[in-house]
């Protein structure tokens, strides 16, 4: 074996951060993942077959799952291998917690879905690119036992992002600004999920969606519409009661425990936590 | 420190966003060849150091360090600034290896064999194939786990598990190897297979630095003692010098062969003619097992009776069925047979916790059974339901008992081990429950804490509570019940 | 039961069924694939467990579908009963149909293959292949994690029962009973994690360098020329289908 040196080189962020041409790449492949994702959705939504009355379309499905699939796959790329070992080992826990938690809250009876609580727990603990990252790997794990959940990727990594951003912005420090940027997250991520649902599944897996959208297309909207108007009534809630839940959780945990995160330190994520004074 | 393999200099070492230093004033150094002891209690900062010393907690990323560290030959020195070096975890493992006192924290959980597990290190340092073939074959030799290359990580008992945990830490052949109580937990033929691995390589000439809050058999055989007490070295120097000495005394460190004596004969039994308070008559119980067939049964037609004031201690090899037993106390399992009564009653029917009033059940586990976020609020849980306007003085005389008062605001998740252990009794005491059942008390307390739990179980005995208490520690068991039971093949006979 | 084929063929051979499965859109053919898979999970021992999981996914979905489609489908023409708002429609029911045994055959299809792979074999092959061991990592970790979870809770329900809490009543009572359940799992697991990153690092795994594996898959010649083929075929049906309905000559 041969002997490494002892301590790392002294410039640079991190270990895996590497040079700017390294940065470089990883910002084109952020961009792409972005860009494939956005694309394909504006495609869908231009391009949706008029009349649906000859069998769900097999074209849109295809476009739909490849784009955002490709979309995922380029964010999990671009973020997974600069994440270091403390974020990569809470994205296992945050998918653990996705199913667990959301068994538990669905025992509660309350008629949401509450199946992003982790990711969004680890986004407000390690910032929006782990955010995405997890939202995206979880989605492809919890596939093995719920193959329906795989096309949601690319809306799991969007709502870890946009919990990140939520968090590196301050609106965790108060405790009923989370909420709101629940519903605004709801909002956006319920529409990009949207043509999924219609085009991949051509409905939603649960009967009271399934009622809202039935009542929407019995006043004559097309079916992405119809799913696209029940999302924005569900989803803005439930991420809502998501994202309350996950400060709820933050604040329950000991300070040692969440001011051992660089990113809870750097952006003062939380109510109380002042920010890094290097006394150099 | 002149031939030192790894000195440390520290003048303190603050956690990010902590003001008090959790490590001041402590200078470090271990010898090849020799066993180096820290000793200390709960909380003194035991664990900060040993993890400081392997590169697991990281100047920088972990906290702030003012001091410098020295391995082999190679000299860092830290100012807590910007500037200060960073440590390659990597290559540091190279040469000090550390396995914490939770043995399972080391596993990867990515790999499904022990011998995977094992050659997780090779694999991320790219060695070839061949090369960890052999290496795993040695490493598994020399730790003795040959036999279990083939099992799950998973499935693993405790002292197996603190081998392999061992095994991946000296893979990589560290001149230094840290270990965090090595022999917590572990039953009689655990220990002598842990000592004898340590023997073996600092035969070999590792350096082992051992971190343990009981100055037992195997801190004896050290030829270097460091003593912590509130992060700070209060005093260094040859187990001849230190085992009497008054800084070792201050600490919360257990002298075994000193608590063995401690046990006067306790009170007497208490009256015998007295209603008893738990009754158990022909009990049996077996967990279902996969497909709805039911196992050998665990417990079979036992019979159980405590009166009130006596102290009941049961012993038994582990997996006996120990902790099954108490589960059954206060509704947590029902018999498959017999009848269970507290105080006259059977809880057939009613849920787990409405027993809690009259039962306490301390865990194994602390950490499941605490969920608020202050010591205060912990003991207050629940407490107004069942005691109305007295919950605060109840709350306030549990905390007292268990020594937490200064502790109130707290948030449970930073007490040490030792003092959420504590933490779990109060909540239990607070209540008043008739009946007393402790799930292995001793486990992970210090010299402190033992004091205050043996506190605590006679003043609960002596206010009329029945005590059951659970442990793998005959000569604790004999020292503090009245009464020694051990259970075996499912039934209760006296030991 | 461990399939004998290797991971990355039986991966491979799984996400092209389901690709060719969408790409061809008739509902003989996703019946014949689900019913295939069924019969493939059964005859490898499987079959209670891929028939479970299918059911809890496929039921909801099915008998939303047919609500949805059955019901209300205002493009439909072939109108078989009308009550009030609904109308029941020929085209509605073909709708609810196709769509409800393609994504039938896609799941059977994929659960087949998750319930029969190997974990560990699939992350060796997966890092074989280039793939970052941080990829491999986070689906094994989760994958070891997630049955240990139920015991945990379990776990901690007890004590917490044992401390007098019950678990009954209303909703209020049950989401602060939810919520006390919560807190110690959360912490458990991230202090947790906080020192398996600690130990992961300690043991090399954040380094950049090259990496070998310990554990072999066989991968022989065969199922590699397989999998091309596979692949190619999946490509042509996708290739086939977007040219046959690309929409610029579609709608308006």
């Amino acid at each position: 074996m041969s002997q490494q040196s002892l301590t790392l080189p002294a410039t640079g962020p991190g270990s895996g951060a590497g040079s700017a041409k390294a940065r470089r790449i990883r910002r084109v492949l952020e961009l792409a993942g972005a860009a494939a994702i956005a694309g394909t959705y504006v495609f869908l939504v231009l391009t949706q077959p008029a009349d649906i009355a000859n069998g769900p379309a097999s074209f849109s499905a295809l476009v739909a799952l490849g784009g955002f699939f490709l979309g995922a796959v380029l964010l999990i790329a671009a973020a997974l291998p600069v994440l270091p070992t403390s974020t990569l080992v809470l994205m296992p826990v945050a998918l653990v917690l996705n199913v667990v938690l959301g068994q538990l809250m669905g025992s509660t009876g309350l008629p949401f879905y509450f199946d992003a609580i982790g990711t969004v727990l680890i986004a407000v603990l390690a910032g929006p690119a782990a955010g995405a990252a997890t939202g995206a790997l979880s989605s492809i794990v919890w596939s093995f036992f719920n193959p329906t959940v795989l096309p949601f990727a690319a809306g799991a990594a969007l709502i870890g992002f946009l919990a990140g951003l939520a968090a590196r912005s301050g609106l965790f420090r108060r405790f009923y600004l989370a909420p709101v940027a629940g519903f605004v997250t709801g909002i956006l991520a319920g529409v990009v999920s949207a043509p999924i649902a219609a085009f991949v599944f051509g409905g939603t897996a649960g009967l009271g969606t399934g009622a809202l959208v039935s009542a929407f297309r019995a006043m004559g909207d097309t079916l992405l519409a119809a799913i696209t108007k029940q999302a924005l009534v569900s989803d803005p809630m439930d991420k809502a009661i998501v994202f309350a839940i996950a400060a709820m959780l933050v604040y329950a945990l000991p300070r040692r425990t969440t001011v051992q995160f660089p990113f809870v330190r750097r952006f003062r994520v939380l109510a109380g936590t002042a920010p890094e004074t290097p006394e150099a | 420190m002149a031939g030192a393999i790894l000195a440390a200099r520290i003048c303190s070492f603050n956690f990010h966003g902590e003001r008090a230093p959790a490590l001041r004033d402590v200078d470090f150094s271990a010898r090849p060849g020799t066993v180096t002891a820290v000793l200390g209690g709960s909380g003194s900062g035991k664990t900060t150091l040993g993890k400081l010393l392997a590169g697991w907690l990281r100047p920088g990323p972990a906290g702030r360090l003012r001091g410098s560290l020295a391995l082999a030959g190679e000299l860092l020195e830290f100012q807590g600034g910007e500037d200060d070096p960073r440590i390659n975890p990597a290559a540091w493992s190279d040469r000090v290896g550390y396995v914490p006192q939770e043995a399972a924290a080391m596993l990867s959980t990515v790999r499904s064999t022990v011998a995977e597990e094992l050659a997780f290190g090779l694999e991320n340092r790219g060695t070839p194939r061949a090369r960890m073939l052999r290496e795993v074959a040695g490493i598994a030799e020399l730790t003795g786990l040959t036999a279990l290359l083939g099992r799950d990580p998973a499935t693993l008992s405790g002292g197996e598990l603190r081998r392999l945990a061992m095994a991946c830490a000296v893979i990589t052949g560290p001149g230094v190897l840290v270990l965090d109580e090595p022999l917590a937990s572990l039953d009689a033929a655990g220990v002598i297979q842990v000592r004898d691995l340590i023997c073996r390589l600092t035969g070999a000439g590792t350096a082992v630095v051992v971190l343990s809050q009981a100055a037992d058999g195997l801190a004896r055989s050290a030829a270097h003692w460091i003593i912590l007490d509130g992060g700070t070295a209060t005093a260094t120097g040859t187990p001849r010098k230190l085992i009497r000495s008054a800084e070792l005394a201050r600490t919360g460190t257990v002298l075994p062969a000193v608590t063995c004596t401690v046990p006067a004969v306790r009170a007497q039994s208490p009256v015998p003619d007295t209603e008893p308070v738990l009754e158990l008559e022909g009990v049996g119980f077996g967990f279902p097992g996969a497909g709805g067939a039911v196992h050998e049964p665990l417990l079979r037609n036992l019979g159980l009776t405590v009166r009130p004031g006596e102290i009941v201690a049961v012993t038994g090899r582990n997996g006996a069925g120990k902790s099954t037993l108490l589960r059954h106390f206060n509704g947590l399992l029902r018999p498959d047979t017999g009848t269970v009564r507290v105080a006259g009653q059977s809880f057939a029917g009613l849920p787990a916790g409405r027993a809690a009033a009259s039962v306490g059940l301390l865990f194994q586990h602390p950490r499941d059974q605490l969920f608020e976020r202050t010591v205060l609020r912990e003991v207050s849980f629940g407490l107004r339901r069942l005691h109305g306007r007295e919950a605060g003085s109840r709350a306030h005389e549990a905390l007292e008992t268990v020594g937490l008062s200064r502790d109130a605001a707290t948030h449970p998740a930073e007490l040490p081990a030792s003092k959420q252990r504590l933490l779990a009794l109060a909540t239990v005491l607070a209540r008043r429950p008739a009946v007393l059942a402790l799930d292995e008390p001793t486990v992970g307390l210090d010299r402190h804490g033992l004091g205050r739990l043996d506190h605590a179980v006679s003043a609960a005995a002596a206010r009329g509570a029945a005590v059951v208490l659970v442990t793998h520690d005959a000569a604790y068991a004999r020292a503090a019940a009245h009464r020694v039971l051990e259970l075996d093949g499912g039934c209760l006979r006296d030991a | 039961m461990p399939s004998t084929l290797p991971p990355l063929t039986s991966l491979t051979a799984a996400g092209c069924t389901a690709v060719i499965t969408t790409a061809a859109g008739t509902w003989p053919l996703s019946l014949a694939v689900g019913l295939a898979a069924a019969v493939l999970a059964v005859r490898a021992g499987v079959g209670r467990r891929v028939l479970a999981a299918a059911a809890a996914v496929l039921l909801p979905l099915g008998l939303s579908l047919l609500m949805l489609h059955g019901l209300f489908f205002p493009e439909g023409r072939t109108v078989l009963a009308v009550w009030g708002p609904a109308r029941v429609t020929a085209e509605g029911l073909t709708f609810a149909l196709e769509s409800g045994t393609r994504t039938g055959a896609c799941v059977m299809v994929l659960l087949l293959f998750s319930f029969t792979v190997s974990a560990p074999d699939l992350v060796a092959a997966l890092a074989g292949r280039g793939l970052p061991p941080q990829f491999g990592f986070v689906l094994a970790s989760a994958l070891t994690l997630l049955p240990a979870m139920a015991g945990r809770l379990d776990n901690i329900r007890a004590a917490q029962e044992a401390r007098g809490l019950v678990l009954r009543g209303g909703m209020l009572s049950r989401l602060v009973g939810v919520r006390l359940q919560m807190v110690p799992l959360v912490l458990g697991l991230i202090e947790d994690s906080g020192s398996r990153a600690q130990a992961l690092e300690a043991r090399g795994f954040g380094g950049p360098g090259p990496r070998t594996s310990y554990r072999e898959v066989a991968d022989p010649p065969a199922g590699r020329r397989f999998r091309t083929a596979l692949l190619l075929f999946a490509a042509a049906a996708v290739a086939l289908r977007l040219a046959a309905s690309w929409p610029v000559a579609g709608p308006s």
